[in-house]
C-alpha cells in the first residue's frame, strides 16, 4: 500500500482538517517532530499483551522502540507487549523479497509463544519492495487457526495519527465480529483508545463497576483478543483522548449500531464528566440516578484527599506549555488541585480546543499561540510559580528561576481518573518546594 | 530461531551516523527518510542522555517516497533547517527506504550550497557501531585536507559505545604526553550532560568542522574498536608520515599497557619513563591494587556481556583480568572477533542470552537486560545502550587504569550484594 486510502484521509472526524491546511497532509521536511505511522500503529496494538507483534522490516523500527512503553497487563502469562519481535531484513530480503522470512517469523513465533493472534506490522522498507503480507496472514491465519493481522501502516504513509488510525481499521476488519460473547450485561462498554498507560485505566475502572457499567472490550489497554472479537456485542463505544480513533468507532456504528462517546478520565472534572456522558449515552434514569450518587461519594472522598494539596497550593499560578487537547484537559486537571492556570499553549490546538482552553481558563487567561517566544513574558508579567511545558522549557523556568515540570517526562505512576489527581497534586507541591531549581542556576563564583 | 529477531540489542546503523554527528559541533544530522526513524532515534537518546537532542528527518510521506530521486526533498528540509538555525554542517544520513528506491546522497550532497556530509547507511545493514564508524569515515574522505608534514598533533578515532568520559579521559592521557588531541567524532563537550548557557538547537560542543579539516597534520591517529581500523587507514592515508595506533581496545592493565608503550614511543622522550606523568603511574598501581581485591568475587563470577562488540572485548579484557568467565553476544561483528576471541562469542539477540545453556550470575547490557534479569533471578549492570533507567553513565568510565580500577570495583560489589 503505496497510497493512503482516500477515504480515511478524508474522515470527516479528523479535527484537522477545516481548520488547518497542513495538519493531515504532508509532513514538513525539515521542519517535523513526531512519530510515523508505524509507531501509531504500534501504540495503538501493542497492549495486547497475549498477542505476538512481529514488525516486518529492518531493525530501526524495532530496534529502538521495543519495551519503551509502560503499558501494564494482568494477563498471566508472559507479556508480549514487552517481547521485541522483528523480521530485521537482511540486504539479501531486500532484494529476493522478505516474505520467506515473514512466513517463517510467524512459525517460530507461533511455536515459541502460543499466542492468541499475531499482527504483522509492515513498514517502510517492507512496503516499498512490496512483499504481500496480506496473503501471508491468510495463509497462516488458516494454518494455525487463530487470527493473523496484517496491519499497513509503514511510516512514510502518514503521522503517528494516522497509523493509529490505520490500526483501527486493521482491528475491525480481521477482529472485531469474529467470535460470539458467551454472555452479555445490559450496560456494556469498549474503551477505544485507553492504552493503560501506567495503569491509568485502573484508577476509573473500578467507579465504573461501582455504577453497573462493565467493560467488553478495550482497544488495547489490558486487553484481550477473545474479547475485541466480541467487541460488537457492547452497547457503546467510549473513546478515550483518541480522536484518531472515531473513523473505528463510526464504522461500528455503521455496521452494528453501536453509538459512540469520546471522554477523557484526566483529572476530576473529567472524570465525572466522562461518567455523565456515558450513562447518558445509556439513557437509563436509574443508571442515571446511581452514577450522580456515585460521582457525589467519589469527589466528596477526593476533596477530601485534595485539601491539604489545595490548601499548600492555594495562590499559586501556573503556566502551561503543551499541545493538543492537554491545553485544556491538563489546565482542567491543574484547577482541580487548586493552582490557578494564568496561561496555556494553543499553537498545535484545533479550534475546538482553543475554545475549551478559553472557557477552561476564563476571560483574563492568556492563550500562547508562539509559547516558546511568549513564555517568558508572560511568567513575569504573571509573576508564575510553576512552568509545566517539555524539556525545552527547562532554560524559560531556570532564567525565570520557578519551579518546572516536565511534561513529557515519562511518568512512573498514573494521573488517571479520581485518585490520580493526588498523585499529580504530591507531584507538583514536590516541585514547588524543591530547591534545585534555583541552586542549578547559581552564578559561578568566576562571574560576580 | 532462524527468521525471527527476539528482544533485540542491535540498533540501526542510521542511528549509529547520528550519534557519530552530534559529537560535530554546530551540526545538525539530517535523517533522508520517512519521519519515524528520526523520531524514534530522537526519543532513543533523550532518554539515554537525559538531554535534548538535536536531529531533523527529510519526513517522506507516500507520494515522495515514490516518485523522485529525493534531491528536492533534501534541498526543501535543509531550506527550512536554515530558516531556524545556521549549522556549521548538515549530516545527511540515508536510511533503508531511500537507499532501496535507490536516492544518490552523493550527488544531491555534490549540488547543495550548505556545508554537508553524506554517509550511506540502509539500516538493514550493520547496527549502531558500523554507522557511527560509516559517519566518521565520510566526515574524514569528505573533510580532511590532505598534508605532508606532521604536528604534535594526535588524532583520536573512538568506537561509538565510549562515554563522553572515556572520550575526555583519553584526549586527557594523550595530552599529558605534550600533544595535541583531537576526538573524531567528539561526545565529551556535546553530550557529557552539561548545563549549557542556552537551550540548544544543534550540538554545542564536539570537534569543529575546522578542526576536521586539519586532522591531516597529525603524527599519528589512534583509532580504538575495529570498527575504526577503516576510519583510520583512510586518516593515515591523508598524510604518508602518519602513523597509526589501531588497537582493538584500552580496556585493563595489559591493553592500558600497550596503549602507553604507544605514547612512550611516540614521544620524543623515546622509552624513556619521564614521558609518563606520575598520576598515571599512582592509577596503574591502584589498578593492580584493585585487580587483586577483586579477584575472590570476580574469579568465580560468570557474566554475560550483551553489548555492542567494540565495547563487549573491552569489557571481557577488562573482567577476564581479574579471572571473570565472560560470555559475549554482540549485535554485530563486523571486525570480525569471532574468530579471535578467547571468551565464547557470538551474535545474537537477547533471547540468545536465554537459551545459554551455562549457569551465570550477572549480564552487563544496556536497559533491556533488566526485564530479563528479574525473569532469570540473576543480577543486571546497566551499561552500553539504552541506559534508560539510569543516570551518569556519561561520566563514567571503564577502560584506561583508573576506570578499569573503578569498574572492576562496580562488577565485584555488584556480583558480592
Ligand atoms: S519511518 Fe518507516 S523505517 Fe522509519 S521507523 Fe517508521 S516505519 Fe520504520
Amino acid at each position: 500500500m503505496l497510497t493512503a486510502p482516500k477515504e480515511l484521509l478524508n474522515e470527516s472526524a479528523c479535527d484537522h482538517h477545516t481548520n488547518k491546511k497542513t495538519a493531515c497532509n504532508r509532513p514538513t521536511p525539515g521542519a517535523t517532530t513526531g512519530g510515523c505511522a508505524f509507531e501509531g500503529a504500534q501504540i495503538s496494538l501493542f497492549p495486547y499483551a497475549e498477542a505476538a507483534h512481529i514488525v516486518h522490516g529492518p531493525i530501526t523500527c524495532l530496534g529502538a522502540s521495543w519495551e519503551t512503553r509502560a503499558t501494564p497487563t494482568s494477563f498471566s502469562g508472559r507479556d508480549l507487549t514487552q517481547v521485541g519481535l522483528t523480521t530485521a531484513i537482511s540486504e539479501n530480503d531486500v532484494i529476493f523479497g522478505g516474505e520467506k522470512r515473514l512466513s517463517a517469523s510467524i512459525d517460530e513465533a507461533m511455536h515459541t509463544f502460543n499466542p492468541k493472534a499475531i499482527f504483522i506490522y509492515s513498514t517502510c522498507v517492507t512496503a516499498l519492495i512490496g512483499d504481500d503480507i496480506d496473503a501471508i496472514c491468510r495463509e497462516k491465519a488458516q494454518q494455525y487457526g487463530l487470527p493473523i493481522v496484517p496491519v499497513h501502516a509503514p511510516g512514510f504513509i502518514g503521522s503517528k495519527n494516522f497509523g493509529s488510525r490505520l490500526a483501527g481499521e486493521a482491528v475491525l476488519e480481521h477482529l472485531i465480529g469474529t467470535l460470539e460473547p458467551e454472555s452479555t450485561a445490559p450496560y456494556e462498554i469498549n474503551l477505544i483508545g485507553e492504552y493503560n498507560v501506567t495503569g491509568d485505566m485502573w484508577r476509573y475502572l473500578p467507579v465504573l463497576e461501582k455504577i453497573g457499567i462493565k467493560v467488553r472490550a478495550t482497544l488495547s489497554g489490558d486487553g484481550r483478543i477473545d474479547a475485541i472479537r466480541t467487541a460488537h456485542r457492547a452497547g457503546l463505544n467510549v473513546i478515550v483522548c483518541a480522536q484518531s480513533l472515531v473513523t473505528l468507532t463510526r464504522k461500528m456504528q455503521e455496521r452494528y449500531g453501536i453509538p459512540w462517546v469520546s471522554v477523557s478520565f484526566y483529572g476530576q472534572r473529567d472524570t465525572s464528566e466522562a461518567i455523565r456522558t456515558i450513562v447518558r449515552a445509556f439513557g437509563d434514569a436509574a443508571l442515571i440516578d446511581r452514577a450522580e450518587a456515585v460521582i457525589t461519594e467519589e469527589e466528596a472522598k477526593l476533596s477530601k484527599q485534595l485539601e491539604p494539596i489545595r490548601t499548600r497550593l492555594a495562590g499559586k499560578k501556573a503556566v502551561l506549555n503543551t499541545g493538543g487537547n492537554k491545553a485544556w484537559s491538563f489546565a482542567s486537571a491543574l484547577q482541580d488541585i487548586g493552582l490557578k492556570v494564568v496561561a496555556t499553549a494553543v499553537g498545535k490546538s484545533t479550534e475546538a480546543d482553543r475554545a475549551k482552553a478559553r472557557e477552561y481558563l476564563g476571560e483574563e487567561g492568556v492563550l500562547m499561540t508562539k509559547p516558546a517566544v511568549e513564555q517568558p513574558k508572560v511568567i513575569a508579567d504573571t509573576q508564575a510559580d510553576i512552568l509545566l511545558a517539555g524539556g525545552r522549557s527547562l532554560y524559560t523556568a531556570l532564567k525565570k528561576k520557578i519551579a518546572f515540570v516536565d511534561v513529557n517526562q515519562e511518568k512512573k505512576v498514573s494521573y488517571g481518573g479520581y485518585d490520580g489527581l493526588v498523585a499529580f497534586g504530591e507531584d507538583v507541591i514536590a516541585a514547588l518546594d524543591n530547591p534545585v531549581f534555583k541552586v542549578a542556576n547559581r552564578e559561578a563564583p568566576w562571574r560576580h | 530461531m532462524e527468521a525471527l529477531t527476539v528482544n533485540p540489542t542491535r540498533l540501526s546503523a542510521p542511528m549509529g551516523a547520528m550519534l557519530a554527528f552530534l559529537g560535530v559541533k554546530h551540526c545538525m544530522p539530517l535523517i533522508h527518510g520517512a519521519q519515524g526513524c528520526a523520531s524514534f532515534s530522537k526519543v532513543f537518546f533523550t532518554r539515554h542522555f537525559h538531554d535534548p537532542i538535536p536531529v531533523q528527518t527529510t519526513a517522506l510521506s507516500d507520494i515522495s517516497a515514490v516518485l523522485g530521486g529525493g534531491d528536492e526533498i533534501v534541498t526543501e528540509a535543509i531550506g527550512n533547517i536554515l530558516a531556524k538555525v545556521t549549522p556549521d554542517l548538515v549530516g545527511l544520513i540515508s536510511t533503508g527506504l531511500t537507499e532501496t528506491k535507490g536516492d544518490d546522497l552523493r550527488s544531491i550532497a555534490a549540488a547543495l550550497t550548505q556545508k554537508s556530509v553524506w554517509v550511506s547507511t540502509p539500516d538493514y545493514i550493520g547496527g549502531l557501531q558500523s554507522g557511527w564508524a560509516a559517519a566518521t569515515e565520510a566526515l574524514i574522505t569528505q573533510l580532511v585536507q590532505p598534508c605532508m608534514s606532521v604536528t604534535q598533533k594526535v588524532a583520536i578515532l573512538p568506537h561509538a559505545s565510549m562515554t563522553p568520559i572515556e572520550v575526555e579521559d583519553l584526549k586527557a592521557l594523550v595530552e599529558s604526553f605534550g600533544f595535541e588531541a583531537v576526538a573524531l567524532p567528539d561526545l565529551s563537550e556535546s553530550m557529557d550532560g552539561h548545563l549549557g548557557e542556552k537551550q540548544a538547537t544543534m550540538t554545542q560542543g564536539g570537534v569543529s568542522i575546522q578542526a576536521i579539516s586539519q586532522l591531516g597534520e597529525s603524527c599519528a591517529v589512534v583509532a580504538i574498536g575495529r570498527s575504526m581500523l577503516s576510519a583510520a587507514r583512510l586518516l593515515a592515508a591523508k598524510n604518508p608520515a602518519m602513523k597509526t595506533i589501531a588497537l582493538d581496545h584500552i580496556g585493563g592493565l595489559g591493553a592500558t599497557d600497550r596503549l602507553i608503550g604507544e605514547l612512550m614511543a611516540l614521544s620524543s622522550d623515546d622509552r624513556s619513563d619521564r614521558a609518563v606523568p606520575a598520576s598515571v603511574k599512582r592509577w596503574r598501581a591502584r589498578l593492580q591494587d584493585m585487580l587483586l581485591d577483586s579477584h575472590f568475587t570476580l574469579g568465580k563470577a560468570r557474566i554475560v556481556l550483551a553489548l555492542e562488540a567494540d565495547q563487549a572485548v573491552s569489557i571481557a579484557a577488562l573482567l577476564s583480568e581479574a579471572g571473570a568467565k565472560c560470555t559475549l553476544i554482540t549485535p554485530t561483528d563486523e571486525g570480525g572477533y569471532e574468530k579471535s576471541s578467547l571468551s565464547p562469542f557470538r551474535v545474537g539477540d537477547l533471547w540468545d542470552v536465554e537459551q545459554i545453556k551455562e549457569p551465570w550470575d550477572l549480564i552487563i547490557c544496556g536497559s533491556h537486560g533488566e526485564a530479563l534479569a528479574h525473569r532469570m533471578g540473576r543480577k543486571h549492570l546497566e551499561m552500553g545502550f539504552p541506559q534508560w533507567e539510569r543516570l551518569g553513565g556519561q561520566l563514567e568510565s571503564a577502560q584506561l587504569y583508573h576506570g578499569s580500577a573503578r569498574f572492576l570495583a562496580t562488577v565485584a560489589n555488584k556480583i558480592a550484594h
